[in-house]
């Protein structure tokens, strides 16, 4: 009898309060991107009180320097950091995977699949020779800061990652009787790659790609945080963060704290899934 | 001993290709600027004829090739031009900013290393006890902090409240003199030159840093050696050591012997990231460093001195890489190119 992949992971998942915590996590974000700045209780661009009142009945979090309510801006924050990191994996996880497929399956072949897998891995070196968040700010820095050249800068500096996973676990599974098999068989090469290997090595780049989002949650915080990332007053985590970080040395600690751990929660939860996913869809690891 | 000197040379060979592409890059970074840097630099008041003589003599009318090639004479010989923002040339400026990012950097991979392996054979050989829980919350916490973050949160409990960490105000104390110039690493030079005070003080301005680094880093190290250690643990060959009653420790270095190739390309990794990752860290702890520069570069669009940085780093990164595969090699010698 066949077991439904959706109920199969479901019977995995009651058994880890991890992973129920981080799903439940990423769906309470999902819902914030939808709804968020709808049921924040105040203006999340316009100053609703006076500045830097500590935690309250009314202002759950306090708000920041210039009297902007720091609940209201964190309910409504996934909606830009979410959709930046959600479409910028996709991206990178699309093109990583299948270069890294091509990569790995010909790493040993005859002639010019082997010059194609070497030119393959020789591009990522050339973009991973560039430290992400210097090239990052690079790109965001020329093109001038905006939500499109961040999703853009992401998902090219994440590609190299996913090649690389990918690369790496295809290498293991070339040498398997079973591709032997499968091209003895008569398929032609590209589809045994892509038929055959490729679902045996999706597991490593797939669990990195839930970890990626959150990554990618922390980049664009980051970048924001430095002032290269989304223009403020968007209510974003890390331009919070900044507008915060003054405050938080002299004692208004509520100004940095909320935003961070909103964001810490958030990137956690993406990790969370991701880990347990990793050990489900390897099942030498179920204990 | 030959096969590695041909890998070595074939690897090595490859860096010549990756240095070019690498500023080629930089160089399409620079044409891809919004705007003709002749009106910049000719200033506001410049008449049609003198920013004509800037473009000529900046060699914007030659050819785009021709341009690419001028572009690789000047770097090879260290000319970065002048930045708008200090008004020195831009291998000055980071003459004097790269020791403070590498001393960082440093400082956080070796410690990360020094912690992370030893704790990762530890709880992969003690599978599913507390400090394995433990460890893995720590690890899964680890991954998800914002680094700035975790600085401003130490800087707000270490300085503000408990009053153990200096000031962030950079490298050194407010009243404290650099140490005479050696290598550039404050620390360092402090401790060459035996000027205690400054070493001191340069060290306690380094813990709060690399603390924030470590607490938020080390986990990759610890989590690579863990898992392969686990992987290496379950193999045959480990089951073999076993079988043949050899001791347990034994068993664990022939583990760890195996797990080594992962994880030096994980502290290659690290390396890399926290070439260009430090950055936030040096921006929360005015540290002076590298990537405090970038950040203060493209915040002021000052593009001459941030493509030298992303050459820069970009350049140490192809040589960390380089490195990390001859090692790889020399643990793994199964690997061809």
């Amino acid at each position: 009898m066949r077991v439904s992949f959706a109920s199969d992971l479901w019977q995995f998942a009651r058994g880890r309060p991890g992973m129920l915590i981080g799903l439940c996590i990423i769906l309470v974000n999902f819902a914030l991107a939808l709804v968020g700045p709808l049921v924040a209780p105040y203006a999340t661009e316009a100053p609703s009180s006076a500045s830097l009142l500590s935690p309250s009945v009314h202002h759950l979090f306090g708000t920041d320097v210039s009297g902007l309510d720091i609940f209201s801006r964190v309910l409504a924050a996934p909606r830009i950091d979410l959709t930046i990191a959600l479409i910028s994996t996709t991206i990178a996880f699309a093109f990583g995977v299948a270069l890294g497929v091509v990569s790995g399956f010909f790493a040993q072949a005859q002639r010019g699949g082997r010059l194609v897998s070497s030119l393959i891995l020789r591009l990522a070196d050339i973009v991973q020779a560039f430290p992400v968040f210097v090239f990052a700010l690079a790109l965001v820095g020329i093109s001038g800061p905006s939500v499109r050249t961040v999703i853009v800068a992401l998902a090219f500096l994440n590609t190299p990652f996913f090649l690389r996973l990918t690369r790496g676990a295809v290498l293991q599974i070339r040498s398997r009787t079973f591709v032997e098999a499968a091209l003895c068989s008569g398929n032609s090469e590209l589809r045994a790659a892509f038929i055959h290997v490729m679902p045996n090595a999706i597991a490593p780049p797939l669990v990195h790609f839930s970890t990626t989002i959150g990554f990618s949650i922390l980049l664009t915080a980051g970048l924001s945080f430095v002032g290269a990332g989304v223009p403020p007053p968007t209510p974003e985590l890390g331009l919070m963060i900044q507008v915060g970080a003054q405050n938080m040395i002299t004692g208004q600690w509520w100004t940095a704290l909320f935003p961070g751990v909103a964001l810490a929660t958030t990137v956690l939860s993406f990790s969370l899934f991701g880990d347990n996913l990793r050990v489900y869809l390897d099942p030498t690891n179920r204990r | 001993m030959r096969r590695f000197l041909i890998f070595a040379a074939k690897r090595s060979a490859f860096v010549i290709p990756q240095l070019l592409a690498v500023s080629l890059i930089v160089f399409t970074l620079i044409r891809l600027l919004p705007g003709d840097p002749s009106f910049m630099l000719a200033g506001p008041y410049a008449s049609p004829d003198r920013i004509a003589e800037v473009h000529r003599s900046l060699g914007l009318n030659k050819p785009i090739v021709e341009q690419y090639l001028q572009y690789l004479r000047r770097i090879s010989v260290g000319d970065f031009g002048t930045s708008w923002r200090t008004s020195q040339p831009v291998l000055t400026d980071i003459e004097q900013r790269l020791p403070a990012t590498l001393e960082l950097v440093v400082g956080a991979v070796v410690l990360s290393v020094l912690i992370g392996v030893p704790l990762g054979v530890a709880v992969a050989n003690n599978r599913g006890g507390t400090v394995d829980r433990l460890v893995f919350t720590y690890g899964m916490l680890a991954g998800s902090l914002p680094d700035f973050w975790i600085g401003l949160v130490l800087i707000l409990i270490f300085f503000y409240a408990l009053g153990w960490a200096p000031a962030p105000v950079g490298q050194l104390g407010m009243a404290v003199s650099p140490p005479d110039h050696i290598t550039g690493a404050y620390l360092l030079d402090a401790l060459l030159t035996r000027d205690w005070r400054s070493f001191v003080s340069a060290l306690s301005q380094l813990v709060l840093p690399v603390a924030t680094l470590v607490l938020v880093y080390m986990p990759l190290v610890l989590k690579t050696t863990r898992s392969t250690m686990e992987e290496m643990l379950d193999s045959n060959f480990v089951l073999q050591a076993r079988a043949s009653g050899l001791s347990r420790r034994t068993q664990l270095r022939y583990a760890l012997r195996n797990a080594l190739p992962s994880i030096v390309t994980i502290v290659g990794i690290l390396f890399w990231f926290l070439l260009g990752g430090a950055v936030l860290v040096e921006t929360i702890f005015a540290w002076g460093g590298l990537g405090q520069y970038a950040v203060e570069s493209v915040v002021n669009s000052d593009y001459a001195s941030l493509q030298a940085v992303v050459l820069v780093i970009a350049v140490f990164t192809t040589f960390v890489f380089l490195i990390v595969d001859l090692l790889y090699f020399v643990l793994d010698p199964r690997i061809t190119i």
